[in-house]
């Protein structure tokens, strides 16, 4: 393959983020909820390896921050005494994937120091395990919108293709109507005829839904191509010849032509649902204060001083680059591996 | 009997199809493919003919002159553009009335078919031996072992020594001659009473055509199966069919058994095929540059739609009344028509 290294680091890139964001119980040292009033707005905890006089220590370590006297959100190392970083650290407890009941984080620093990787918020939460346990919620509702999506698209695609006439014309109408469709503006329509609060779980799938049903368009107008042209190869007519059943010809001879355009299909959507999720909680239209999600994470730069004095504020963003590229560029690999240029 | 308008039939008087009655009867089988703000182009334009139980029908006809179409219909497997009419009565039913659960019943168990290049009508992705499973299971309600044993069964009968190497694999792996074989056997999977095969030599070489004649004759004395074999090539029917029908631009032109219309045959357009048919006298005389001698002229749409003979505007033997009417069908002697003003010159 062409670009084989940039595909190999897309992925592992990829790969990682997403086990440290099903992990995040694990990888991140605090509670996403949990706040420190003493540090709000803290910047990212320097990791250090040299000391103040001049030894150089293996294990890296932190220096607790103080805030600086009479002075709003501004903060100086403590320098008197070091905290080592130390990893599978005892710490809260949480369950491990709901079941394995564990006190052990990935890293840590012992009390009364902390460590934040990417500083804190206005309530001095830690930043980063926010956006590990925000990523929980974008990613899941990208990855299960993503399939309604193509399940709809699917199905619409295949009886679209493989019936013809009149069903082909309508659904084809249907599908151009919700290309056209503006979702941001039919999302807030939606969103304006629910309750003013729901519960985080109900928001959480009413969003899901909308996203997904409204992007089926495009797949299925896809898989209606390959329909067209599969159902016309000889093997397909000659299985009909021999007394196969529609839906035995679609599902054994059909379906197999749609998976490349299905998973190409699925690794572009996943990051354009992950950034309409983001977009809907940036708005307000997403989950809910405190659950963290990459879109209220953002939405604190809506305020004008977090915007240009807390540059750490950002980090949500660069995870979901992270994401966005990751997924094009898989989307690129699949392409490429099914149009046979390896 | 349905019709379509525009192709419900000019010639009237036609002379009763020879042939015993029995498995299969066309009757005025008219196809059309429509297009989109044009005029349809018909395929095929009133065919008659009847297959009884057991014989060989050899349908001889160059490209565009219905052959195929007429491979299809019977198995009501035309794209959904086309238009049929007239009757299509299998066994005392008329398969045209047939909705699409009726047809799956017959496709494959009663009727089969051996597909033109083999390599394409075998799906790439499925193993050769579960395709021919595919058509025990859309017919017969059995165990997957069983239904394995029957396919290593059917495979035997075409002629495959290693079965359990052709089981296994995918068309890819197997020769044109192999494929071919692998074809032959789905459509014998079910034991039909008729076969249509749609040149089902045209992809192999002089030996494998000859091996597959063979094997066809043969598996038509074994089980007593009709079949349809169509070809463009006269040379692959004489010794094999029983009965000949001569197809041009949708129409049949003459019928009769093999032999008698080989040795004399009635219609210009059949003689016409007949000397031509090139023979290794022929190509030893030659020297480079020379061209064997062809059919002058060539089939159009405009044959098909004239009013008068199709084959006029390439006859040599053409006279007036053949630009402007179509010669009505007789039966110049038991067991054979055909549709030619001046078949005695």
């Amino acid at each position: 393959m062409r670009n084989k290294p940039r595909i190999v680091a897309a992925l592992i890139l990829l790969l990682s983020l997403h086990a440290a964001i099903l992990l995040a119980k694990f990888v991140t040292p605090y509670d996403p909820a949990v706040q420190n009033r003493d540090f709000p707005f803290a910047p990212p905890t320097r990791i250090h390896f040299v000391d103040s006089r001049g030894h150089v220590h293996l294990r890296p370590f932190v220096y607790q921050w103080k805030a600086r006297p009479d002075t709003f959100n501004e903060y100086d190392e403590a320098r008197d005494k070091s905290y080592p970083v130390r990893f599978f650290i005892q710490g809260p407890e949480h369950k491990l994937a709901g079941l394995l009941r564990s006190h052990v984080h990935l890293f840590g620093v012992e009390d009364p120091a902390q460590i934040f990787l990417a500083g804190t918020d206005a309530y001095g939460r830690d930043q980063f395990s926010r956006i590990l346990y925000g990523g929980q919620v974008s990613l899941a509702a990208g990855l299960l919108a993503t399939v309604i999506s193509l399940f709809l698209g699917l199905v619409v695609g295949c009886i679209s293709g493989f019936y013809g006439r009149w069903i082909d014309d309508s659904a084809m109408r249907l599908v151009e109507l919700f290309l056209v469709l503006p979702w941001l503006y039919f999302l807030l329509a939606v969103r304006s005829f629910l309750p003013l609060h729901i519960s985080p779980t109900q928001t959480f799938f009413l969003l899901v839904t909308v996203i997904g049903t409204i992007g089926w368009a495009r797949p299925a107008r896809l898989v209606r191509g390959i329909v067209l042209s599969a159902k016309s190869r000889n093997y397909v007519i000659a299985s009909r010849g021999f007394g196969a059943s529609d839906y035995y010809m679609l599902r054994r001879h059909v379906l197999p032509h749609t998976y490349g355009i299905l998973l190409t299909q699925a690794a572009l959507l996943v990051p354009q649902y992950v950034v309409a999720e983001v977009t809907l909680s940036f708005l307000g239209l997403g989950l809910s204060e405190p659950a963290p999600s990459w879109g209220n994470l953002l939405a604190n730069l809506q305020q004008y001083n977090v915007l240009v004095s807390y540059w750490w504020m950002f980090a949500p963003a660069l995870a979901l680059v992270i994401v966005s590229l990751g997924y094009l560029q898989m989307a690129n690999a699949v392409q490429e591996l099914q149009s046979g240029s390896i | 009997m349905r019709t379509v308008s525009g192709y419900s039939e000019s010639a009237t008087t036609r002379a009763q199809s020879p042939g015993a009655p029995g498995l299969l009867c066309a009757r005025e089988l008219t196809v059309c493919y429509a297009s989109r703000g044009e005029p349809s182009s018909p395929a095929l334009l009133g065919i008659d003919f009847d297959i009884a139980p057991g014989e060989i029908v050899g349908v001889l006809g160059e490209s565009g002159s219905g052959k195929s179409t007429l491979a299809l219909s019977i198995l009501g497997l035309l794209p959904e553009s086309a238009d049929i009419a007239g009757s299509l009565v299998f066994e005392g039913k008329d398969l045209l009335r047939f909705d699409e659960s009726a047809w799956r019943g017959i496709r494959g168990a009663r009727i089969a078919m051996v597909f033109q290049e083999p390599g394409l009508s075998l799906s790439p992705v499925m193993r050769v031996g579960s395709q021919i499973a595919e058509v025990l299971r859309a017919h017969r309600q059995e165990g997957s072992n069983h239904r394995k044993l029957q396919v290593e069964a059917v495979l035997a009968e075409v002629g495959l020594t290693q079965v359990d190497r052709i089981y296994k694999a995918y068309s890819h792996q197997l020769s044109g001659g192999e494929l071919q074989r692998v074809a032959l056997s789905q459509a014998l999977a079910c034991r039909p009473d008729l076969i249509v095969a749609d040149e089902p030599t045209r992809s192999l070489d002089g030996t494998r055509q000859k091996e597959m004649l063979d094997l066809l004759r043969e598996t038509n004395r074994k089980f007593g199966c009709a079949l349809i074999f169509i070809t463009h090539n006269p040379g692959l029917l004489a010794g094999f069919a029983d009965r000949v029908i001569v197809m041009y631009a949708g129409r049949i032109v003459e019928e009769g058994p093999v032999s008698r219309v080989f040795r004399r045959p009635l219609h210009p357009y059949t003689k016409g095929l007949l000397q031509l048919m090139p023979t290794s006298l022929q190509y030893a005389g030659r020297t480079r540059g020379q061209h064997l001698p062809v059919l002058p002229g060539t089939l159009t749409d405009d044959d098909h739609l004239s009013p008068g003979c199709s084959f006029a505007s390439r006859c040599s033997a053409r006279t007036q009344v053949c630009q402007t009417e179509f010669p009505a069908e007789v039966a110049p002697e038991k067991g054979r028509r055909v549709s030619c003003f001046n078949y005695e010159n």
